[in-house]
């Protein structure tokens, strides 16, 4: 049953004002356009000068590095060790991430720490299963997991009274919010994140994730990350680091069409224990949300 | 809710640092040879286990004692004994939440829609090494609880099965001490146990529907009258076969169960590479095993 509160046309209308919503924090975008630069051109100092700048993105950068889920045990208790110790491209990710979350709006219906979980759950799913199958590029997949459910920002921004009305039915149904999404507005975060996605210029394979996580056989061109990240995504709500409510359903991961797309490009995958590779989810699943908690609190 | 970031020098988590790598190399082994996983956040429970181990066989490092699981002759009796200690003091009613959640809103709703058409209303669900009672007598009460609601009009019956007739003595006793009873709330402690001197035993009617027999899973005869099973619960049972024995039982387990069945397992407790007649489902928060054949079962 389609319960559609409005016309399509009218909340595409509304999502088109994406222009409008906050922007990131202003030392971001200076200090991403520098770490696009060739690494052997980077310099650790004025990488450190620019995040100092922002105490929040210094303070985040501390956590991180000293998590052992970056795989350092090491204190690191300076900026400069924790941009050495991060790299510069976990660093893009940390600043990319921190900078999201910031535009999770202030009286949002979905709680800014279960969105976070989740993104980042995502995000070190994918890298892992990534490594596991073989994939071209574990960091463009954990980048992919970080960033795919853009849309939920926009549609908590752009339209919140019908996203309270999704998240409402996905909770009492216990079904995926997208599913809701498609019931209620016609339309998924899928589509409303890829306007974003195109307004912040990411690159085509993240527009892609970004646009068909959900549906990776209908991505323009990268399909097997869209199905990577798709799968990843689906490990993270069944393993109970989702939306915020338990989906009741069963999975059959060798059954989704996401998983014979990613089979078609990493053969190895078919080789994949699941049991085990989910087992070991559980492990930094339970990290991240101490992690993600450590990080964020309510005010 | 808003959120801020945290003060802008928080203090730093102290990392215990990187596990043994032979911590590691007995986990691993531990799970090659016996289908059990501890992932890494457990992996300090691991150890204290092993600790354990090594306290007894008089020995200092986890390196000795990969060697002890590994190359010495007492390595199949120690890889008991290690088995032993990791899934001691587990049982207890209620023991697995997300198992028990996904049964009762996944798998009940799935097999009563498949067995819905047919004349028989009537569940069976077989608790196999059911140990000192603890599940099978769980798995009834969350069925009784479910009797008014979605079993309204099914009948059904709980088989619970162990080899040591010890337990089983323990089972039909029906009296739990402290330890077992620590996960009951108060609600299923009132309506399903009675006080007995700082115990509970089990009402009548909560021990009615369950039957109790002693059965080895790799007795052929025997295995093959288990008939028209809706659902197995093995749990912390197949870890302790070798391949050729878990293989066997799960060739069993097959035959035993109806095509819309399902297998659930301990925790973090695998069937990979023992077989290709079930495959993994992933449920909220938990795994089970379903034959393989159920999907073309069912879209046929």
């Amino acid at each position: 049953m389609t319960m559609t509160v409005c016309s399509k046309e009218a909340l595409l209308a509304r999502l088109a004002k994406v222009d409008e919503m906050p922007s990131i924090p202003v030392v971001v975008a200076p200090l991403l356009r520098y770490l696009e630069q060739p690494l052997d051109q980077l310099d650790v100092n004025k990488v450190v000068d620019l995040l100092s700048q922002d105490k929040s993105l210094t303070a985040q950068c501390l956590h991180m590095a000293n998590s052992p889920l970056w795989g350092h045990w090491q204190k690191v208790d300076s900026l400069r060790n924790a941009v050495v110790a991060l790299g510069f491209q976990r660093l893009r990710e940390i600043v990319i991430s921190c900078s999201i979350l910031k535009l999770v709006p202030g009286k949002a219906q979905i709680d800014p720490i279960v969105f976070w979980e989740h993104s980042l759950g995502c995000a070190l799913v994918c890298r892992q299963f990534a490594r596991r199958v073989n994939f071209a590029s574990p960091e463009k997949a954990y980048l992919g997991g970080l960033l795919h459910d853009l849309g939920i920002i926009v549609n908590l921004w752009l339209l919140p009274r019908e996203f309270a009305t999704v998240l409402d039915m996905a909770q009492r149904q216990r079904i995926p919010l997208h599913e809701a999404e498609l019931d209620v507005l016609g339309l998924t975060h899928c589509e409303s994140g890829q306007l974003l996605a195109r307004r912040w210029a990411l690159t085509d394979d993240i527009i892609d994730v970004v646009g068909y996580h959900h549906h990776p056989e209908k991505a323009p061109n990268h399909k097997a990350l869209a199905a990577l990240v798709g799968l990843s995504d689906l490990l993270c709500r069944m393993g109970g680091i989702g939306h915020g409510f338990p989906e009741m359903r069963q999975v059959n991961f060798l059954e989704e069409p996401g998983f014979a797309l990613l089979r078609s490009e990493c053969p190895s995958s078919s080789d994949l224990d699941w049991a085990r590779f989910t087992f070991e989810l559980e492990g930094y699943l339970d990290e991240v949300r101490c992690l993600v908690r450590q990080l964020y609190r309510p005010a | 809710m808003t959120t801020t970031i945290s003060s802008p020098m928080p203090q730093i988590a102290k990392s215990a640092g990187p596990p043994d790598p032979y911590l590691v190399k007995v986990r691993d082994l531990v799970y090659q040879v016996a289908g059990i996983f501890q992932p890494d956040n457990k992996l300090h429970f691991l150890e204290d286990r092993c600790q354990r181990r090594l306290k007894e066989l008089r020995i200092c490092t986890l390196r000795e004692y990969y060697d002890c699981l590994t190359v010495k002759p007492i390595r199949q009796a120690e890889l008991v004994s290690l088995l032993n200690e990791i899934t001691i003091g587990e049982t207890c009613f209620f023991r697995n939440q997300p198992q028990l959640d996904a049964l009762r809103h996944v798998v009940l709703p799935a097999i009563l829609e498949a067995k819905g058409k047919l004349p028989l209303r009537h569940l069976r669900i077989w608790s196999a090494g059911c140990s000192t009672g603890e599940e099978p007598y769980t798995l009834n009460m969350l069925l009784m609880e479910e009797a008014a609601g979605q079993l309204k009009n099914w009948t059904f019956e709980i088989l619970a099965t162990d080899l040591n007739e010890r337990s089983l003595a323990h089972c039909k006793n029906g009296v739990y001490g402290d330890y077992s009873t620590r996960n009951l709330t108060p609600y299923y402690r009132q309506k399903y146990f009675d006080s007995t001197d700082n115990q509970l035993r089990v009402t009548s009617r909560l021990r009615g529907g369950i039957t109790f027999t002693r059965l080895n899973l790799l007795d052929d005869a025997r295995m093959a009258f288990m008939k028209s099973i809706d659902v197995i619960f093995c749990c912390n049972v197949l870890i302790y076969f070798d391949v050729l024995s878990k293989r066997h039982v799960i060739q069993h387990f097959y035959n035993n169960l109806l095509p819309h069945g399902y297998l659930f397992l301990g925790h973090s407790e695998s069937l990979f590479g023992i077989t290709d007649e079930f495959r993994l489902v992933h449920l909220p928060s938990t795994t089970a095993y379903v034959r393989s054949q159920h999907r073309q079962a069912v879209s046929r």
